[in-house]
């Protein structure tokens, strides 16, 4: 499935994620907490399909009730009093902050598990490419040299094991040395075949002053009209943020503010702050439903 | 806008006696299609590099090269980089990013343009050279070929007046390599840019070079005309002259006065011309003897393989049996899981389904040991994988490091082994100082300390020229003679024709069709030699140069 909230520029994809991951970092209110996880989960199913499933349901859904059964346990503060386990006891204070925080951790969580599908290493190395231009091919040489050396390692490896000298071979202190000698190989053989990269370079031009950073992304009217979303839905929150409507008192009882006009207004903007890449999305694809319904 | 003017030029590498160039003279006009030969170690490379200032080597040096009339040192670092384009032998070690797109923009980066104009250059080049569908790929991605042409595209979107390649698809499979020359071919011709390229593969190039220039020892012997050149070197009997196409090579090997032809279709219409009105009555070939026993040592029984279980068979239902003392060779096109048999044959990889025999026992049943000292040896497709030490002497003493001989009767063996694959000279070098040739026969004479008797070699004649596949056949002959069986996986159809007691034809992870390597080859119509395409109508049997020149001196 394409995903066109990646399609955006990368400053765009790059700031909501601050945004959100941040929001759902500082805000401990439950509604606040409840909006950013089903966002998130629905985000990264979105994206990842089965394996997001997966991954929420066998990893994220024990961690948080972990977290929720593990806080009351250690932590005796608030004023509501369950039950006592050894003469501790065990509060209902302490048990809605355990789950709070929990629900907090794993949607950051899986925020990341997004942010990671939708920032590629192209982006990331054009966002930081701007900011320091030579880290930028750095970067992007990294990433070229990784798998080589990988794929490398492999065939020396192989070509050891059919003298009978690979790490797999002989006793323990054969392995080793074994192993040591393939990554001497390996190295040498980086050396050698680096003069070869350098000789393209240099006469590539490599060196010249004033090199430039060309990179496939350009910010359009698109984008731009995308960040106008974000602040749209984020100049609520942070008002809401300024007067309190985001807060929460867990200790030593739970304390909000009343559900008003205003808070109102804060939980739907910080739904569509969190919602806005699926309805990016859905808008798409209600355009191109429409589309094809008229040819 | 383009042209070079070498005058006098004279080269020696630090420490060295011999000049690595010897008073070079000649001149490139523009637009022309230069190819420059020679065996390894003549000096292309070097002559080559001197062509542009930041890749020239140090070194002493007396004459001059002009540059569209200037000396080339007085152009600066920015003409030289986008004018003189340079493509080098390796297709891997020459990409610098991690992106095709980002590849291709890397030289204009590089001369500081703005971002509109590269966004126009590396569209231009991307559809020029057919990479959009690859354009947003990762280059791991790549395959050789592919990754040769990014090459290319990243140096033409500079747009130069001149292109060098160094041998440029010594590293690459034969339907790679020509699509790549074609491209080569077809920049030369539709945007007149100079094209000087190195290649000892000469068959498909020669005949559309302009102009032929051979090295020898530092020295240009010749330069001129692809034909002239053709003659020169047959009156000379020069070494050069083996790298030859075929046509030309059978046309040197029969007395006539006829044109020297140099397609496969010129020297069909030679050969015609030559027996003209006459009779041809002995067509047969002579038969090789045939010097194997029926016993069978490798017998693979309907093995199945792939690298995933929801992947594609990459072996299919493979069933093969090689004798003792045979030279089987697998032959076939990329990605048909040649490569793959040969793995799975040195149990790399083992099979899903199916059965292998070695010696007639299973070889999952062999212990490392067993397998590997007296028994199989494989001879990886980069021998450099091999190389651990600084010396090759060392390399090789390394391999006897855990038997119980002492220092003397392994260094008596070291010696054997060296003396065996020809290498007795080098023993002092460092490996990775050897031309590919020599680092082959190095890898090979490290495999046979182990005393193989079976050998598995993985594309032997990659990369390396006429001259060092003539004496790695010596010494594999050699081998085979003392009862030692070869598996050989190869692309380079003319060494298996020439060289191999049985050939078989490997097509979508099975072998399709084999036999003995003469009735082969004549029963294949596409894929078989240069030799059999131009000669078949006559003579439908031969196979090699050898027999055409034979037959063709038999019946005139």
């Amino acid at each position: 499935m394409r995903d066109v909230f990646s399609s955006f520029h990368p400053i765009v994809n790059f700031i909501y994620f601050v945004l959100v991951i941040m929001c759902s970092m500082f805000f401990m209110h439950p509604v606040f907490l409840g909006i950013s996880l089903c966002s998130a989960i629905l985000y990264s199913i979105y994206l990842n399909g089965i394996r997001a499933i997966k991954f929420n349901f066998l990893f994220m859904l024990p961690v948080l009730l972990l977290f929720a059964a593990l806080n009351p346990l250690f932590n005796h503060e608030g004023a509501t009093v369950l039950f006592h386990i050894q003469n501790n006891p065990i509060t209902a204070e302490a048990l809605i902050y355990g789950l709070a925080a929990a629900a907090m951790f794993v949607s950051v969580i899986i925020w990341f598990s997004c942010y990671n599908v939708v920032m590629t290493s192209d982006k990331f190395i054009f966002l930081f490419g701007r900011v320091i231009p030579a880290l930028s091919l750095v970067l992007s040489m990294v990433l070229r040299l990784i798998p080589r050396l990988k794929a490398q390692i492999h065939m020396i490896s192989n070509a050891q094991k059919c003298v009978g000298q690979d790490a797999t071979n002989g006793n323990m202190l054969q392995r080793v040395k074994n192993g040591l000698k393939i990554l001497s190989v390996l190295v040498t053989w980086a050396f050698e075949n680096a003069i070869d990269t350098a000789d393209s370079m240099k006469s590539r031009g490599y060196g010249l002053k004033g090199r430039t950073s060309f990179s496939n992304y350009r910010f359009d009217r698109r984008d731009g009209l995308a960040m106008g979303f974000i602040l749209f839905f984020f100049l609520p929150v942070i008002f809401g943020a300024l007067t309190g409507e985001n807060n929460i008192i867990y200790f030593p009882s739970v304390l909000v503010k009343p559900l008003s006009a205003v808070s109102l207004i804060v939980y739907i903007a910080y739904g569509g702050l969190c919602l806005l890449p699926l309805i990016f999305n859905i808008l798409e694809d209600i355009k191109w439903a429409r589309l094809r319904s008229r040819v | 806008m383009g042209s070079f003017e070498i005058k006098s030029l004279t080269f020696s590498y630090p420490e060295s006696e011999r000049p690595a160039l010897d008073h070079i003279d000649m001149t490139v006009r523009d637009g022309e299609f230069v190819l420059i030969c020679g065996c390894s170690g003549c000096g292309k490379s070097t002559l080559l590099r001197h062509l542009k200032t930041v890749l020239t080597p140090h070194g002493k040096r007396e004459g001059e090269i002009l540059f569209d009339g200037k000396p080339l040192e007085k152009a600066d670092l920015y003409t030289q980089s986008s004018k003189i384009g340079y493509v080098l032998q390796n297709p891997e070690n020459q990409i610098v990013t991690d992106k095709v797109w980002h590849e291709l923009a890397f030289g204009l980066e590089s001369l500081g343009w703005p971002s509109e104009t590269i966004r126009l250059r590396v569209a231009e080049m991307a559809s020029f050279f057919g990479i959009q569908n690859w354009f947003l790929k990762n280059v791991t991605e790549l395959s050789g070929g592919q990754k040769q042409l990014l090459n290319l595209a990243s140096v033409m979107a500079m747009q130069p007046s001149v292109l060098i390649l160094d041998e440029p698809t010594s590293q690459l499979d034969p339907i790679a390599a020509s699509e790549f020359l074609e491209t080569v071919k077809k920049i030369n011709r539709e945007l007149g840019t100079t094209v000087l390229l190195s290649e000892h593969r000469l068959d498909e190039i020669l005949p559309v070079a302009d102009r032929v220039a051979v090295l020898d020892q530092g020295k240009l012997v010749c330069y001129d005309t692809p034909k002239k050149v053709g003659n020169f070197l047959k009156n000379q009997a020069h070494e050069m002259f083996s790298a030859m196409p075929a046509p030309v090579q059978i046309y040197a090997g029969v007395p006539n006065d006829l044109e020297c032809p140099l397609t496969v279709r010129d020297g069909r219409n030679w050969l015609n011309r030559l027996f003209s009105g006459k009779k041809v009555s002995n067509t047969e070939p002579e038969q090789k003897s045939v010097c194997f026993s029926e016993e069978t040592v490798i017998q693979m029984k309907d093995v199945w393989f792939k690298y995933e279980k929801n992947g594609a068979d990459v072996v299919s239902d493979l069933s093969l049996c090689v004798r003792k003392g045979e030279w089987y060779s697998i032959v076939g096109g990329n990605g048909t899981g040649k490569t793959t048999t040969l793995n799975l044959l040195s149990r790399i990889i083992l099979p899903y389904r199916g059965k292998i025999l070695l010696n007639g026992r299973d070889l999952a049943k062999y212990t490392d040991k067993e397998l590997f000292t007296k028994n199989l040896g494989v001879l990886p497709q980069n021998p450099q994988a091999l190389f651990v030490k600084k010396t090759v002497e060392m390399d090789f003493l390394e391999m006897l490091s855990g038997t119980k001989l002492s220092e003397a009767e392994k260094l008596q063996k070291v010696r054997e082994a060296a003396k065996l694959v020809d290498m007795t000279p080098f023993m002092q070098m460092h490996p990775y100082d050897l031309s590919g040739g020599e680092q082959q026969r190095a890898a090979l004479g490290k495999v046979l300390l182990l005393e193989p008797k079976i050998l598995l070699l993985d594309e032997p004649t990659k990369g390396i020229d006429g001259h060092f596949k003539t004496k790695l056949a010596a010494v594999l002959k050699k081998l085979q003679q003392t009862g030692v069986t070869i598996v050989m996986v190869s692309h380079d159809i003319e060494f298996c024709a020439k060289y191999a007691d049985t050939c078989a034809m490997f097509f979508n992870g099975n072998i399709v069709a084999s036999g003995p390597t003469g009735s082969f080859f004549s029963g294949n119509s596409f894929y078989t030699t240069a030799a059999n395409r131009m000669s078949r109508h006559l003579f439908p049997h031969a196979v090699t140069n050898e027999d055409v020149i034979l037959l063709c001196q038999k019946n005139r």
